[in-house]
């Protein structure tokens, strides 16, 4: 056996190493930006790429591995990415665990080159924990825009370091666009004010919404917790129909990437105690709407997710 | 990307050596989906890892993936013999009660934190050319998957070639190899021991589907081709690392994922075996059967 196994084995290696002159491609939007003269700059998310692009403008290419309505928890890697990754100048990622094991491997990657992680622009001391743990932060820090403003204000500073030769426009990119975020944030805070107090509670399928409640005074409850295998109990289902009748909360909402399947025991809970609750609509959680739409942008995002919060709660 | 593309061929080829090697055995003795079932029992051990160590760094999830992955493989065992249920009912009931023990867990004590084998344990096997082991003084030793999973090659192909005596007469027939003084159970743990080491570690490297179909799809395929357990053994390894190569070509070509690819020629290789094996196929038998009228 041990000299059958000496004889087949080297034949496909040899095969293998000849087979390996594959062609290498050349018009990749990687190839395409170097032959421009531009950074190349991958993220993960799409949230993370309209962050870096109102950064850089024109001057860089950035494309993100994520495409829309993709739940970056359960993302799978085709092999293309590995080429993308390859001929990025950049890698930037959330970091916090959101990309899981992706996110171990890119922190490997940056012995070799540039890796970023846009949590690494929030101070500590703001990031939502779980009190138990030490090293369980919540990943989902978009949901609080001056959050998201600081770190974008970081990544900002880290491409002027690398990008001297237009770091003044960069600067200058970054200022409005985080003008434009001190906007939203207050037009966000103001929208959710406008929500009877005793109104304000967000009921959602999974626990991605904790950044925005903190930010803008904002109960919120998920059916379940924030790890997807874990589904929901009986008894979540039933304390949580508990909760909306005696809080006479008037919507509950759903969103992309978590089963709806959920949320209508709950609703079909709520009737059966004689308290009618309406579906407020579905939000963007954790990725953007399709590019081009009006959840296209994180802006985008932010004001659809808020329109649809306030005119289902009011 | 011509070395990635080597690297991700050469790491799938030694994990489906691993994988078929041990398939061989697993499917002589009835408990194919041995490494189906591993692969939903290391939750718990994830999730107690995580609550004593409270970190999800690799090393940590792979201690505790690898005590459970044992645990599974022991408990089959026990069932199978004390309770007299068949062994895929052993394997099913084992492997479901885990699980279930792990999502309780979660949901108990750590609903709040993102934590699953897709997030903490299973890699991707296009990435591995990423995750290189650099020495200190930043010398390029290539992908630390490699060095593992070579190394748990190295260690079955020594196990096999050795004790290749033990573990075929102990699968194929029990009876027999007790009374001429060979202990089955000994062999059974033994075995079993190497396919939790080299499920849990290859489950890091490339993931857990490539895993469970390398495991059973070339050594299927094997028995359909030949009846001789040496010969099974080469041509379901053969097998396996030509899938790995075609898979990695179809992944390119689709721009899909890798390991969904390889998995996806693993059955198609099976399905070609199934209708034109010389001995097993579809076609042949039926020639038998017609030469048989005839006669």
């Amino acid at each position: 056996m041990k000299l059958a196994l000496k004889r087949f084995l080297p034949f496909p290696f040899i095969t293998l190493l000849l087979l390996l002159t594959a062609c290498e491609p050349e018009n990749t939007p990687g190839a395409r930006a170097h032959q421009q003269g531009k950074l190349y700059i991958v993220t993960t998310t799409g949230i993370l790429r309209d962050a870096v692009a109102n950064v850089v403008g024109d001057q860089a290419v950035v494309q993100a591995l994520m495409g829309p309505g993709v739940d970056p928890h359960l993302y799978k890697a085709a092999l293309g990415d590995l080429q993308t990754l390859r001929e990025a100048d950049i890698i930037i990622y959330n970091g916090l665990h959101l990309e899981g094991k992706m996110g171990e491997v890119l922190e490997k990657v940056s012995r070799q080159k540039k890796v970023w992680a846009a949590a690494e622009g929030v101070p500590e001391a703001q990031l939502r924990k779980t009190p138990e743990f030490q090293d369980s932060y919540d990943p989902h820090i978009w949901f609080d825009v001056q959050l998201w403003s600081q770190a974008v204000e970081h990544l900002s500073r880290k491409l002027q370091e690398q990008d001297q030769a237009h770091a003044t426009q960069y600067q200058a990119n970054t200022q409005r666009y985080k003008s434009q975020l001190d906007s939203l944030h207050q037009w966000t805070t103001k929208e959710i004010a406008s929500i009877p107090a005793q109104q304000r509670i967000l009921i959602t399928a999974h626990d991605a919404f904790g950044y925005f409640g903190r930010a803008y005074q904002i109960q919120v409850q998920g059916l379940q917790g924030i790890s997807t295998v874990s589904e929901f109990g009986l008894q979540d289902v039933s304390s949580l129909v508990n909760f909306i009748v005696s809080r006479k909360v008037k919507a509950v909402f759903v969103e992309s990437s978590v089963s709806q399947k959920a949320i209508e025991a709950v609703l079909e809970g709520c009737r059966q105690k004689g308290h009618e609750v309406k579906l407020g609509g579905t939000l963007y959680s954790d990725a953007l709407g399709e590019a081009g739409g009006p959840a296209g942008t994180y802006m985008g995002m932010v004001r659809a997710n808020v329109t649809k919060i306030v005119s289902a709660l009011r | 990307m011509n070395i990635d593309a080597f690297w991700i061929i050469f790491t799938g080829s030694l994990v489906a050596i691993c994988c078929s090697l041990l398939g061989c055995f697993l499917i002589l003795r009835r408990m194919a989906m041995v490494g189906d079932a591993i692969s939903h029992a290391v939750l718990p051990g994830i999730v107690l890892a995580f609550l004593f160590s409270g970190s999800r760094e690799v090393w940590t999830m792979l201690l505790g993936a690898a005590a459970l992955g044992v645990a599974c493989t022991f408990l089959i065992e026990f069932f199978h013999k004390k309770a007299l249920v068949q062994a895929d009912a052993s394997i099913g009931v084992t492997f479901t009660w885990l699980f279930a023990l792990g999502i309780i867990l979660i949901s108990v004590y750590a609903g709040k934190v993102d934590l699953d084998q897709d997030c903490v344990l299973y890699g991707e096997i296009a990435y591995v050319p990423l995750d290189l082991w650099l020495t200190e003084t930043g010398m390029n030793l290539g992908p630390r998957t490699v060095w593992i999973i070579g190394g748990v090659l190295l260690i079955l192909l020594l196990f096999i070639s050795l004790f290749y005596k033990q573990l075929y007469l102990t699968s194929f027939d029990p009876a027999f190899a007790a009374a001429i003084g060979i202990s089955t159970t000994l062999w059974y743990y033994l075995l079993m021991g190497a396919v939790s080491l080299t499920t849990v570690a290859a489950f890091e490297s490339v993931g857990a589907i490539l895993v469970v179909a390398l495991m059973v799809g070339p050594p299927a395929t094997a028995y359909l081709l030949t009846d001789n357990l040496k010969k099974i053994l080469v041509i379901s390894s053969l097998l396996g690392v030509i899938a790995s190569a075609a898979g990695f070509y179809l992944a390119l070509w689709l721009n899909g994922s890798v390991a969904g690819a390889i998995s996806a020629v693993i059955g198609l290789q099976f399905l070609l075996a199934f209708v034109f094996s010389p001995t097993h196929g579809l076609i042949s038998r039926r020639r038998i059967r017609t030469a048989v009228a005839r006669a």
